[in-house]
């Protein structure tokens, strides 16, 4: 009995040992990133191989505090840190993109794309409404409005901490005085009592539980849009500012950023969300690397760096080769100057 | 029809009743055991076992090492623990501390998994600043799984004949001798078997894992700390809820290793009790 | 005990300290998660066991509160009566529909399967109770939540406390046949023929008579199974729809379960910079304690140490 076990000690050791010689570096939260993230690293490493990145969807909470905690060397976040986080461990929050939302549900049978606006998801997500053929969907539903059967809404909400939650409900605060009263805004919240509501982890299972459920409704990261269409779940045009309704599409995502990314500052920790402008997107965001300032050790500073200003460059991870996949938008000239200059800041 | 009749057809009745409930387990068992292997038979491709799973899919290696080091660890350290106060509980101990500690060990095999896992998170990964690392999840393991090692051992231990032990006494061995010689050797098959139930436990735990040992993309280095280690039960866990049909299939094929090790430790074990059985009979 | 002539202390020793390191164990984390969650414990006060909410509070929102000598974020409320309910409720579900199944599948094999089938079907029943969770919970997630969603709820949503309770009772099941079939089979043949001397049916003279003659034994193992139910995490986590804030309402409703709340609530509770949500799961991890510790003392108690023979319990 002791040598076999001995033996498996020894093979296990012989495959492990060469995977100590690479750096390796751990990215771990939002699942909105994840799939850019993933795109990314393989690219990176087909080129550096000596750098091993491990990704993970975890959820921007934990990406947050792994960061923190040194467990994690880039933490993903949808959701810059909030300041009583800050003030105790100043971290530098790195925007790599701008990512948008989409606000999906699963009808069966409806075609096209409904009209949903701040104050009639947030009557949704609090059980004030509780049918699809709600005569407020149907206010602002004119064609489509005769369609919408009369079935429960189920709402759908993550129950991992998350910076979907925190734009989606950044968004409700916004356009809604009553929610930013109550539930208010950030990437966990205490969800208003909703007996049919449904929690799932991360955007994943926001498309899987979604694509399991009729009548649902959920709100998943764009860059899960092929996803979301592959299942057959249906996406809004929300309601902006101005007051139009509009898709998320590159020209909208692109016109909200043109609104707000001049008062970025240095910091790079600025809200997005519900920017004016006619065309503008209201569900926008930085997606962001959290990075501790101080690195333990000069191995994985440079690593970290270099895979870092990789990302950043409109020759490496800037590049419409990698972001159209994921319908994410390249940083404007301005902010990337920034986060360039954050990264420098990494010692 | 008499009374009597009545009463036997009833009889007949609930006894098919009774044997109808049986087959609906074996049915539940055939179901799930069906399922699994419909979905992963495909899956399992070679290349799962020489390469780390990326991204949304990828290989199993990292996994199917971490496990097997994870529970390898576990064991040894439930081993250790669970055979050593087995004896001392045998041989050594006073009736009233014999009955307390058997009494706190079946007692500690209720307590929940996740109980264990956060016990541990607060203590280790947090408290010690160990990070997610295998050693920690190498305890969660052992601290489950050591009240099915103790039982074992404290059983095959228990089942020793007094005269062997009483003969190795009279020849004048000292009592490590006769532990050594005669009491350890003669329980061996019942605490291997104790062993290899506990094996099969730990293959399928998932919640004490998730906040000792973390989770790695990459193979497990066999640093103590500061180094997360990836396992079977997480891919079926977190692959299952995205929504590609690549990483259901990779959450299948690690779901249906997992069936597999489990069972042949299940049924590795079960011929071992069929083997001491056979040999008391003898 | 002869041998104690000679005895070898290290040994002796060595042994002893293993043991009350395994006598301690359970002390040691209860110390530890009291210890950990004392905090919380004052911060929260009674609205853990009677408040629906639970909220980790604003983190975006400067200041913070302070209730019995301990800061939390502002807005932060930690009652856990919904994930109480959902535990409690669903394992009790779950303990309805296993038990009398349970009891008819165990006193078949005891009675009824040849002997030569019976390593066959006890086979059948330790691999059952081996089959990892989450294996369990992908059968729940992929089978029964979609045909619960669009079979039988009103809603179209099947993650609830349906699915986990016949998700709990299926793996509650096997634990509770090994355990009361070997119950049954110790239980001397005596009654079972004298019943029959009597005039019994075979049926009556296991129901009336068997039975009745072992309901400690019977009542031990429900326990136990009852203690299993309600630690089970990932199978549970995987169906059970992640409610918070609300009570369920129908057997379709969502619910949460302590054990559920503190896989998946771990990492929101982690973004709080007080730390109170950490610590306020460590108290829900105590109560889970307390719960099982209680639930499982008092089986053991029944049991009274005679029944260490079976390998999944």
């Amino acid at each position: 009995m002791r040598k076999p076990v001995a033996a498996l000690f020894i093979a296990i050791f012989l495959v492990t040992a060469p995977a100590l010689a690479a750096t390796r570096l751990l990215e771990t939260g939002s699942s909105l990133l994840y799939p850019l993230m993933n795109l990314w690293v393989a690219a990176y490493q087909a080129h550096h191989g000596d750098v091993e990145i491990t990704t993970q969807s975890t959820g921007s909470g934990t990406g947050i505090s792994q960061a923190i905690a040194g467990v994690a060397q880039i933490g993903a976040s949808d959701a810059y840190m909030p300041d009583a986080k800050m003030h105790d461990t100043p971290m530098l929050n790195i925007p790599l993109a701008i990512s948008a939302q989409q606000v999906n549900y699963n009808i069966p049978g409806l075609s096209g794309h409904l009209n949903l606006s701040g104050p009639v998801l947030a009557a949704i997500y609090s059980g004030q409404i509780t049918y699809w053929d709600d005569p407020r969907i149907k206010e602002i539903n004119h064609e489509l409005g005769r369609e919408l059967p009369h079935a429960t809404i189920v709402p759908i909400h993550r129950s991992d901490g998350s910076g979907d939650t925190f734009i989606f409900s950044q968004y409700l605060s916004k356009s809604t005085p009553a929610w930013s009263s109550g539930a208010g805004y950030g990437t966990t919240i205490s969800w208003p009592a909703v007996a049919t509501a449904v929690g799932a982890q991360g955007n994943a299972g926001m498309v899987q539980t979604c694509s399991a459920t009729r009548y649902c409704i959920a709100y998943i990261g764009i860059s899960y849009i092929n996803e979301t269409d592959h299942a057959g779940l249906g996406y809004a045009a929300l309601e902006n500012r101005d007051g139009r309704f509009v898709l998320p599409t590159t020209t909208t995502i692109s016109a909200a950023a043109h609104e707000l990314d001049a008062q970025t500052p240095p910091d790079e920790r600025i809200s997005l969300i519900f920017a004016p402008g006619e065309d503008s997107y209201p569900i926008i965001n930085y997606e962001y690397a959290i990075v501790k300032p101080d690195q333990p050790d000069a191995a994985t500073r440079d690593a970290l760096k270099a895979f870092l200003d990789w990302a950043l460059s409109p020759d490496g991870g800037q590049m419409a080769s990698f972001l159209d996949q994921v319908h994410f938008l390249p940083l404007p000239e301005g902010v990337s100057r920034l986060s360039r200059g954050q990264v420098a800041r990494i010692h | 029809m008499s009374a009597r009749a009545i009463s036997r057809l009833s009889s007949h009745l609930w006894w098919g009743v009774s044997i109808g409930a049986l087959g609906v387990i074996i049915a539940v068992l055939l179901a799930i055991f069906v399922f699994v292997f419909a979905h992963g038979v495909a899956a399992l491709r070679p290349q799962l076992f020489t390469t780390v799973t990326t991204g949304i899919a990828g290989g199993l290696e990292n996994a199917i090492a971490g496990t097997l080091l994870l529970v390898s660890i576990g064991i040894v350290l439930a081993a250790i623990v669970g055979i050593g106060t087995a004896l001392w509980v045998v041989e050594y101990a006073p009736v009233w501390a014999a009955r307390a500690v058997r009494y706190m060990i079946d007692v500690l095999a209720g307590v929940p998994s996740i109980v264990v896992g956060y016990f541990l998170y607060v203590a280790l990964v947090e408290g010690l600043g160990w990070g997610f690392s295998l050693i920690a999840g190498a305890f969660s393991l052992a601290i489950f799984v050591l009240p099915y090692v103790e039982r074992a051992a404290d059983i095959a231990l228990t089942s020793v004949p007094t005269h062997l032990r009483e003969g190795s006494v009279a020849l004048g061995a000292r009592q490590a001798v006769t532990i050594f010689s005669i009491d350890l050797p003669y329980a061996m098959p019942g605490i291997l078997t104790g062993l290899l139930v506990a094996v099969g436990i730990g293959l399928g735990e998932t919640a004490p894992l998730i906040y000792t040992a973390g989770w790695s993309n990459y193979m497990p280095t066999l640093a103590p700390t500061h180094s997360p280690v990836g396992y079977l039960t997480y891919v079926v866990w977190t692959y299952i809820s995205q929504p590609f049909a690549a990483s259901h299939a990779l959450a299948y094929a690690a779901a249906t290793l997992l069936m597999l090790f489990v069972f042949a430790t299940n049924l590795f074990a079960r011929s071992f009790v069929e083997y001491r059985y056979n040999r008391g009979r003898r | 005990m002869m041998q104690r002539v000679r005895t070898q202390p290290f040994l002796r020793l060595a042994t002893g300290a293993l043991a009350v390191a395994s006598f301690a164990l359970i002390f040691l984390m209860l110390l530890f998660l009291l210890a950990y969650a004392y905090p919380a414990i004052r911060f929260n006060g009674i609205g853990f066991l009677t408040s629906l909410t639970w909220n980790i509070g604003n983190q975006y929102a400067s200041g913070t509160v302070t209730r019995g000598g301990f800061t939390g974020q502002v807005g932060a409320s930690f009652g856990a009566l919904v994930f109480i309910c959902g535990t409690v409720l669903s394992s009790f579900l779950a303990m309805i529909a296993a038990v009398p199944f349970s009891l008819l599948v165990a006193i078949a094999i005891v009675y009824r399967v040849p002997p030569f089938l019976k390593p066959l079907t006890n086979a059948v029943v330790e691999l059952m109770a081996g089959v990892p969770s989450v294996i369990y919970g992908l059968w729940g997630m992929i089978v029964l939540v979609p045909f619960i969603g669009n079979k039988l709820s009103p809603s179209g949503n099947g993650n609830g406390l349906l699915a986990a309770t016949i998700i709990l009772a299926l793996m509650v099941v096997p634990i509770m046949v090994a355990t009361t079939r070997d119950v049954v089979q110790a239980q001397s043949t005596a009654i079972y023929e004298a019943s029959m001397a009597l005039g019994s049916t075979s049926w009556q003279a296991v129901t009336r008579a068997v039975l009745p003659s072992v309901r400690n034994g019977i009542a031990g193992s429900v326990l136990l199974a009852f203690g299993r139910a309600l630690g089970e995490t990932m199978a549970v986590l995987m169906v059970c729809g992640a409610a918070i804030n609300t009570l369920p309402q129908s057997i379709f409703s969502p619910i949460n379960t302590i054990a559920a709340v503190i896989v998946s609530q771990l990492e929101s509770a982690l973004t709080d910079a007080s730390g109170m949500a950490q610590r306020s799961l460590g108290e829900l991890a105590l109560a889970l304690f307390l719960i099982t510790l209680i639930v499982n003392g008092v089986a053991r108690v029944i049991l009274r140490g005679g029944d260490r023979t079976s390998m999944v319990a």
